[in-house]
């Protein structure tokens, strides 16, 4: 399992991105995310929090700015190549692949691992230790799951090749409060195991339980910040302020 | 009467799975990759001239020309889409239709400027031979074109189900993004998967070589016939596009013997246009267009 | 699709540029007439008249398929069976195509009507597809119905004329079309029509979210093209006097007449005007150097290259230098 110093943190600097030139969306963001940490992004809708984190995972192109991961520049890395450098995405909603068996599903997240069967065997299958509630549904289609289900899936996909930094988009959505408190908790987990973890959401009070720090973005720009302390007291004044009440 | 009806059935088999190798590429590229891939039945063509040439000049059997047009068109494959359909994905559907048109004009005219536009054939030791059961004949050529087309289908179902590249080309196919996420590199198997669908273009034009006349210019015909096959199979779904291929097969040697023969395509582009009015919502949903 | 507002006039477009630039055009025109009343060399009148042939068919293809966006690559079909409705015609009731080539319109229309039913529901490829695949199953039906003659071929009427005269005949016949077709599709795009069928292009279903009537559009639209279509294949019967399946109804035509939108530029009704005469002039000039085929090769690059990296076609590339940015016109296919 990896310790603390091993996770290395995630620094964004001045990042602009958008999807039309000349229309960016994200317009000079900062933040860093701590090494073993979970940092939180919240935001009205279309602050860019989405964006931000596609951005990061290499869907997006800056057109300024810099993204680095511990002492590696990742700014313009191809969505592919960063779980070769620990990073791993939690897409926003339904990401599994459908016609493929829960399984074939959590096996192809060990894709980078594909050199070694052995190692990629046994990675999948501590998947399944790990999350005894998959077993009996491993030869089933993913796409005939439930939402909880799916998203069940869709973490030991993302868990299976061990990542050290987890950029998780809106996990909750879609999913009822106990399921959604599960994937809570299971955050929880992973960051204990030392994992660097980036969080957008848009569940305010659940996301700030769990967040070690925070950072508010608006309209593509960073707003607030600060430890979860710092927002624990009245979440109603920021939210008015986010809709400009 | 029976033996007619056996006899019916056995050519309608053994076309019908030819023509399911010449609507597989299609079916497979198009599902998987959402590109229409219009200068499929040129490569098909190239494909039976391939065996023409060898079998000419070198002298190797169609079979074994079968087997080495694979990793040749494979290889033609991929060439072309990183030449080509990397720009046509990032295209709107209309201007990538009109180059996919264009590829497939370019294609007719190298070979005619090749081959000329003469009407050629492949005349093996067996190609006028028949085997016999009971009292059953089957022409040798056929019967082997539909077991190597059965071969190809084969190998192609058992490449995307069972191994794990074959799982991660049907997996890009169904969500890009996460594909990506897990570390897939999309654009090189979308390579590979262009070129495994040119190869069995490829393959199927040396298996068609052997029973069809063939020429540049008349290559058009087979796009008629792989799409018929793709839209009464349905997209990226190898035992789908197997038993498409068998209906039509069967449904032409049936109207061929009731009918005289040309309405045999009257009536299959009728089911075609028919197919397409019904199953249209399926259709709009398959075309994907990769960002 | 906010680029299509690029299209409009724009407001510093005052009535005496436009004028100006139509004025080019009508020069264009009357050398064209003065030619054709008194040039003399046969090959030119020849292939003049062919190019405006096809600048018929190219506008007849450009109102669905430029503005509409929906690619038919079977304009052969309603060529083929506007040609072969006048030849029947004549073979029968010895009516001279030149009074029958509206009825072949009308026989053209019709079955475009029909055919625009299942297909219009079909979109992108598809829709392509299918045109192309109607062509086949409509030549192996006149092949086969006794009263088309088959594989034999119907021979229409000599007309009395001297070669010369001949052409020069169809060459004004031809250019007529040209001008009434290009006057139609000007009005056209200048027409609520034209508006709808931009919207069917750019977005269908906003634009039926919005209101307008896709189906019904289309449909005209497509009946309006198989009319035109139908009626220059009557004429063109009586032109080389005499028709079989294999050739009227080739695929090349369906493919030439895309060509010359894409080139000229597609959604305009200069596109056509530039592209047939750029497809065939420039191919007949190459003919001399090079061979058909090496010709034709080379145009399906070009095409290819046209396709992917300059949409617009030629007018395309005017209109980008013309405004100065960098911005696709909405003419785009």
């Amino acid at each position: 399992m990896n310790t603390a110093s091993s996770a290395p943190a995630l620094k964004i600097a001045d990042v602009v991105a958008g999807y039309t030139a000349g229309h960016p969306v994200l317009r000079g963001v900062n933040l860093t995310a701590q090494p073993g940490r979970i940092t939180v992004i919240l935001g009205p809708n279309g602050a860019g929090k989405s964006t931000l984190l596609r951005a990061i995972a290499g869907f997006l192109q800056p057109e300024t700015g810099s993204i680095v991961l511990g002492d590696h520049q990742i700014t313009n890395l191809p969505p592919h190549r960063h779980m070769e450098h620990g990073i791993a995405l939690l897409p926003q909603g339904r990401s599994t692949f459908p016609e493929l068996t829960v399984a074939e599903n959590i096996e192809l997240g060990g894709w980078t691992m594909r050199g070694d069967r052995a190692r990629l065997r046994g990675a999948v299958e501590a998947m399944f230790a790990r999350y005894p509630h998959l077993r009996e549904l491993r030869e089933r289609p993913a796409g005939s799951l439930s939402g909880g289900q799916q998203r069940a899936v869709e973490i030991a996909r993302l868990v299976v090749c061990d990542p050290k930094v987890l950029l998780i988009d809106e996990p909750s959505v879609g999913l009822s409060p106990i399921v959604a408190a599960q994937v809570y908790r299971e955050l929880e987990a992973l960051k204990a195991e030392g994992r660097t973890i980036l969080l957008v959401d848009q569940d305010v009070r659940a996301a700030i339980k769990i967040a070690d720090y925070v950072y508010v973005l608006n309209s593509g720009k960073n707003d607030v910040e600060g430890d979860r302390s710092a927002f624990e007291g009245d979440l109603g004044v920021m939210v008015r302020r986010w809709l400009g009440v | 009467m029976l033996d007619h009806l056996a006899a019916i059935i056995s050519d309608g088999i053994l076309l019908g799975l030819i023509y399911a190798i010449a609507g597989l590429g299609l079916s497979l590229v198009l599902g998987i990759m959402g590109i229409v891939n219009v200068a499929h039945s040129a490569f098909i063509m190239l494909g039976s001239f391939f065996a023409f040439e060898l079998f000419r000049r070198l002298g190797v059997d169609p079979i074994i020309a079968f087997f080495l047009a694979l990793p040749v068109f494979f290889l033609l494959g991929t060439i072309v889409y990183r030449l080509l359909l990397i720009r046509v994905e990032r295209v709107s559907q209309s201007q990538g239709l009109v180059a996919m048109f264009g590829l497939m004009v370019l294609i007719e005219n190298l070979s005619t400027i090749a081959w000329t536009t003469d009407t050629r054939v492949i005349t093996a030791s067996y190609t006028n031979a028949s085997l016999v059961f009971g009292s059953l004949y089957i022409a040798q050529v056929k019967l082997i074109a539909g077991v190597l087309a059965l071969v190809l289908t084969f190998l192609f179902w058992a490449f995307l189900r069972f191994t794990l590249a074959g799982r991660a080309i049907r997996a890009m196919g169904q969500n890009r993004d996460a594909a990506l996420s897990v570390g897939i590199d999309v654009r090189k198997l979308s390579a590979v998967m262009f070129g495994l669908g040119i190869a069995c273009a490829g393959a199927a034009g040396v298996a068609l070589g052997m029973i069809f006349p063939f020429s540049p210019n008349t290559q058009v015909q087979w796009l008629a016939w792989a799409f018929l096959v793709v839209i009464l199979g349905g997209l990226g779904r190898v035992a789908n596009t197997l038993i498409a291929g068998l209906v039509i097969g069967l449904l032409q040697t049936v109207c061929t013997a009731f009918l005289p023969f040309d309405y045999v395509y009257l009536v299959l582009y009728v089911l075609l246009a028919a197919i397409l009015v019904l199953r249209r919502e399926g259709l709009t949903l398959a075309v994907k267009r990769a960002i | 699709m906010v680029l299509s507002l690029f299209f409009l006039p724009s407001p510093s477009d005052t009535g005496t540029t436009r004028l100006r630039r139509l004025a080019v055009w009508l020069l264009v025109l009357v050398a064209l007439a003065v030619y054709g009343a008194f040039g003399r060399q046969l090959f030119l009148l020849s292939t003049l008249g062919t190019v405006f042939l096809y600048v018929v068919l190219t506008q007849a293809w450009n109102i669905l398929g430029g503005y509409g966006g929906y690619l038919n690559f079977g304009m052969v079909t309603f060529f083929g069976v506007g040609a072969y409705a006048s030849a029947v015609l004549f073979q029968y009731f010895e009516l001279s195509p030149f009074l029958t080539a509206p009825l072949a319109g009308l026989v053209s229309a019709v079955l475009g009507l029909l055919i625009g039913i299942p297909t219009l529901r079909i979109r992108g490829a598809y829709f392509a597809l299918v045109t192309m695949i109607i062509t086949f199953a409509v030549q192996t039906l006149v092949l086969d119905l006794p009263v088309t003659q088959g594989a034999l071929g119907i021979y229409l009427q000599p007309l009395k004329l001297s070669p010369l005269n001949l052409e020069r005949l169809f060459y004004f016949l031809f250019l007529g079309c040209a001008v009434i077709v290009t006057v139609l599709v000007y009005a056209i795009e200048h027409s609520n029509f034209g508006w709808a069928l931009i919207a069917i292009r750019e977005d269908e279903d906003a634009a039926e979210i919005v209101g307008v009537r896709t189906v019904e559009v289309k449909w005209i639209a497509n009946g309006i093209a198989a009319f035109i279509a139908g009626v220059v294949g009557g004429l063109y019967a009586q032109r080389i006097m005499y028709i079989e399946p294999t050739g009227t109804f080739a695929f090349d035509i369906s493919l030439n007449v895309v060509l010359m939108a894409v080139i000229g530029g597609a959604g305009t009704w200069q596109g056509p005007l530039i592209g047939a005469p750029l497809v065939l002039l420039v191919a007949d000039a190459l003919r001399v150097t090079v061979t058909s085929e090496v010709n034709r090769a080379i145009f399906s690059v070009v095409v290819i290259l046209i396709a992917l990296f300059i949409p617009g076609g030629v007018m395309g590339v005017w209109t980008r230098w013309r405004r100065g940015s960098k911005r696709k016109p909405a003419g785009a296919p």
